[in-house]
């Protein structure tokens, strides 16, 4: 793969690794925050937002591609239901590997990742609905440059006119209405 | 009276709606108002989608209940007790899908039902709103939530929130879509930060012992029969998910949304914008239900509906609960103070405790972002309490009162909403913001009658003006008499056991 290729391919799936990176980073550097040294927080800042930042970017990749439906709710529930607790997880084995010098698992670890994976069901949620917030206003920014992006951002613009379309379909059969009645009104 | 013999009553055989044939219109006949004329129903939306204004009226539903009600019995009473939860949000996501299907299959809201069945119905509800709603308690928790991260004064934040949500409704459509993309970027976050620090602090026994409690159906501790705990329950039971009027007036919400019938009826606009508001017609519309293509059409919006009712509205409020439940479990580990706190029935001690609590495993910023999101569940529930409010009197206003005609939807709506606003302030400023203390007991009350009302109105409206092929089944109207039974049952058992409604 050339660079051109890995540079656009990263470009497409910046917004996905923002969300994640931002949600990540903000929670988890608060949580780490605890009156510990700088240090200590970035490491658990980075540990947890790095992980959940290169799924968001998966993701965003799988959507460019079109191998998830615009805007559904089920693979990325799916999708999140695997990611997130191997981000967990990875968050807690490396912040005590960096700070401790101790390698090993949270305890119970079939408990910890069961309860991580429905708390991912939370977390799809809010990230899909960041995501499809910010990513197609990202994606018109990169088309001249982009031609997936252009192609992802036709794709939600399609989208929206066939809602636009239904809706003004709508209005117009209202419109309809009140000139008819008007008309019956003066008979 | 009620022509429900049969379906849509034809005036003339081959005069189809508002055509230029000159023969008499094909209208439904339901109850004492006028007929509604026989209109096309339009197709449901494409696609089921997670992202769209319902969404966002979920989020405006998520309130203190969620966030402090029940997390607080669970620490008391232990996690069974959830079981009545699931009872409630289970009943209330019947309860929308029934206020929905009259709404969408005529346009009207589920006021002007009360209305076509028996007037005084509907101006009962247009009293109790008014008594209920007008008072601006329910901003101190997120205004005192926001003093706690800023230090500014509650009542400034309070004062100056009220005026800015005039503001923003008046100019709606102008700013609402800024309006609703800040909101929106907010919620996102709120979800996923609470996802993430619930992820953070909880643990698998939080959370198997928070889900596991909900089917503990019949739990029911000898000190939940107290006259301390058996009316705090009733209330959280019917705060559970929407309360109070909020469900009427979600019929309001989808008929704006255009959803169903509801696409044969003009949208309301901000004060600014109310000139250019079509006329609004003086009643709902009816589809031809004896037209399979109408009837396909009508089953595409329920299951519309019921994606919304079930995934978002149920799915979204059993989150929050579950999530705020196990963050309170962790916080009393952390701190048993936190446990006497909320017991005691403190709210802004307890509240403060827990975010004192997330402070010592996650940083002074980690208790800040508790607080941060108690404000903005505040903020929402405010926005979407004073819209609603407004549209419920403006709808009652414009279609019942005599003259009221004269102005527009619009302009009611604007009269509505700075009248509370206006009210709001005087009383945050000189008087008792919850209303006079006298009076409190009678407010709980109300706002508990009116959810068993309006489970007797909806049995009513859709059995009664609805067609034949469109009225609920008869399992969906022996959940809603339940619903009925549940609500008045337990208040009146409640006030006549313990001498106390509920709390």
């Amino acid at each position: 793969m050339d660079t051109t290729r890995l540079l656009r391919l990263a470009e497409l799936a910046l917004p996905g690794f923002v969300v994640g990176l931002i949600a990540g980073a903000v929670a988890g550097g608060l949580a780490g925050l605890v009156g510990q040294p700088a240090g200590w927080a970035l490491v658990s800042m980075l540990t947890l937002g790095i992980p959940l930042a290169i799924f968001g970017a998966g993701y965003g990749i799988l959507l460019v591609y079109r191998k998830v439906r615009i805007g559904a709710f089920a693979p990325v529930a799916l999708f999140w239901l695997a990611g997130f607790p191997i981000a967990r997880l990875v968050h807690e084995v490396l912040a005590r590997l960096v700070l401790t010098g101790e390698a090993g698992l949270p305890p119970d670890p079939i408990g910890f990742l069961a309860y991580q994976a429905i708390v991912s069901a939370g977390f799809a949620i809010g990230f899909l609905w960041l995501h499809e917030r910010i990513a197609p206003r990202w994606w018109y920014r990169i088309t001249d440059r982009n031609p997936a992006a252009k192609d992802i951002y036709e794709a939600y613009v399609e989208h929206a006119t066939q809602l636009y379309r239904a809706k003004e379909a709508r209005r117009q059969a209202r419109k309809g209405d009140q000139t008819a009645r008007s008309k019956a009104t003066q008979r | 009276m009620v022509d429900s013999s049969q379906v849509p009553v034809s005036g003339s055989s081959g005069g189809e709606a508002g055509s230029e044939t000159g023969e008499t219109e094909r209208v439904w006949r339901a109850g004492g108002l006028d007929p509604m004329p026989i209109r096309k129903l339009p197709d449901a939306p494409p696609a089921i989608h997670l992202l769209g204004p319902t969404v966002f009226l979920v989020a405006l539903g998520v309130g203190m209940g969620e966030s402090y009600m029940w997390p607080r019995l669970v620490l008391v009473f232990g996690p069974e007790i959830r079981w009545l939860f699931l009872v409630g949000v289970t009943l209330q996501a019947v309860v929308m899908l029934e206020m929905a299907r009259y709404a969408m299959a005529t346009g009207e809201s589920i006021f002007a039902g009360a209305a076509r069945v028996f007037k005084p119905m509907m101006w009962f509800f247009f009293a109790v709103a008014i008594l209920v709603y007008i008072w601006p308690g329910h901003l101190s928790a997120g205004a005192a939530a926001f003093e706690e991260i800023t230090g500014i004064p509650w009542l400034v934040t309070a004062c100056i929130g009220l005026v800015l949500v005039g503001i923003v409704f008046s100019l709606a459509k102008v700013i609402y879509n800024l309006l609703e993309n800040v909101l929106s970027i907010l919620i996102g976050v709120l979800v996923v930060g609470t996802a993430i620090i619930a992820s953070l602090v909880g643990s698998w026994a939080d959370l198997s012992s928070t889900l596991t409690g909900m089917f503990a159906f019949g739990y029911f501790p000898t000190e939940a029969m107290s006259s301390t705990w058996f009316p705090i329950i009733v209330g959280s039971v019917a705060f559970a998910g929407p309360s109070g009027m909020q469900q009427m007036w979600y019929t309001l919400h989808l008929r704006d949304s255009q959803a169903g019938m509801g696409a044969h009826i003009p949208r309301v606009r901000g004060l600014r914008h109310a000139g250019e508001e079509e006329s609004m017609p003086s009643r709902g519309f009816m589809f031809d239900t004896d037209d399979a293509d109408e009837m396909r059409k009508w089953k595409g919006w329920r299951r519309w509906v019921t994606f919304d009712a079930l995934l978002l509205f149920w799915g979204i409020t059993m989150l929050v609960t579950v999530s705020f439940t196990v963050l309170a479990q962790s916080a009393a580990r952390e701190n048993p103070n936190v446990k006497t706190l909320i017991e005691g029935g403190d709210r802004d001690a307890a509240l403060g405790a827990m975010s004192d609590a997330f402070a010592s495993v996650g940083g002074p910023v980690l208790g800040g972002l508790f607080f941060g999101f108690i404000a903005l569940i505040g903020l929402n529930a405010t926005l979407g309490l004073f819209d609603s409010f407004s549209r419920g009197q403006a709808d009652m206003t414009y279609f019942f009162v005599k003259g009221a005609r004269r102005f527009k939807m619009s302009h009611l709506y604007a009269g509505f909403l700075w009248g509370v606003i206006i009210f709001g302030i005087l009383i945050l400023l000189f008087g008792p913001a919850d209303g006079p203390a006298g009076v409190l007991d009678i407010l709980a009350f109300l706002s508990t009658f009116a959810m068993g009302a309006y489970c007797i109105v909806l049995l009513l409206v859709n059995n009664r003006m609805l067609p034949k092929p469109i009225r609920p089944k008869w399992w969906t109207n022996a959940i809603i008499g339940f619903g009925a039974v549940f609500y008045l049952g337990m208040l009146f058992y409640s006030l006549v056991r313990f001498g106390v409604v509920v709390s």
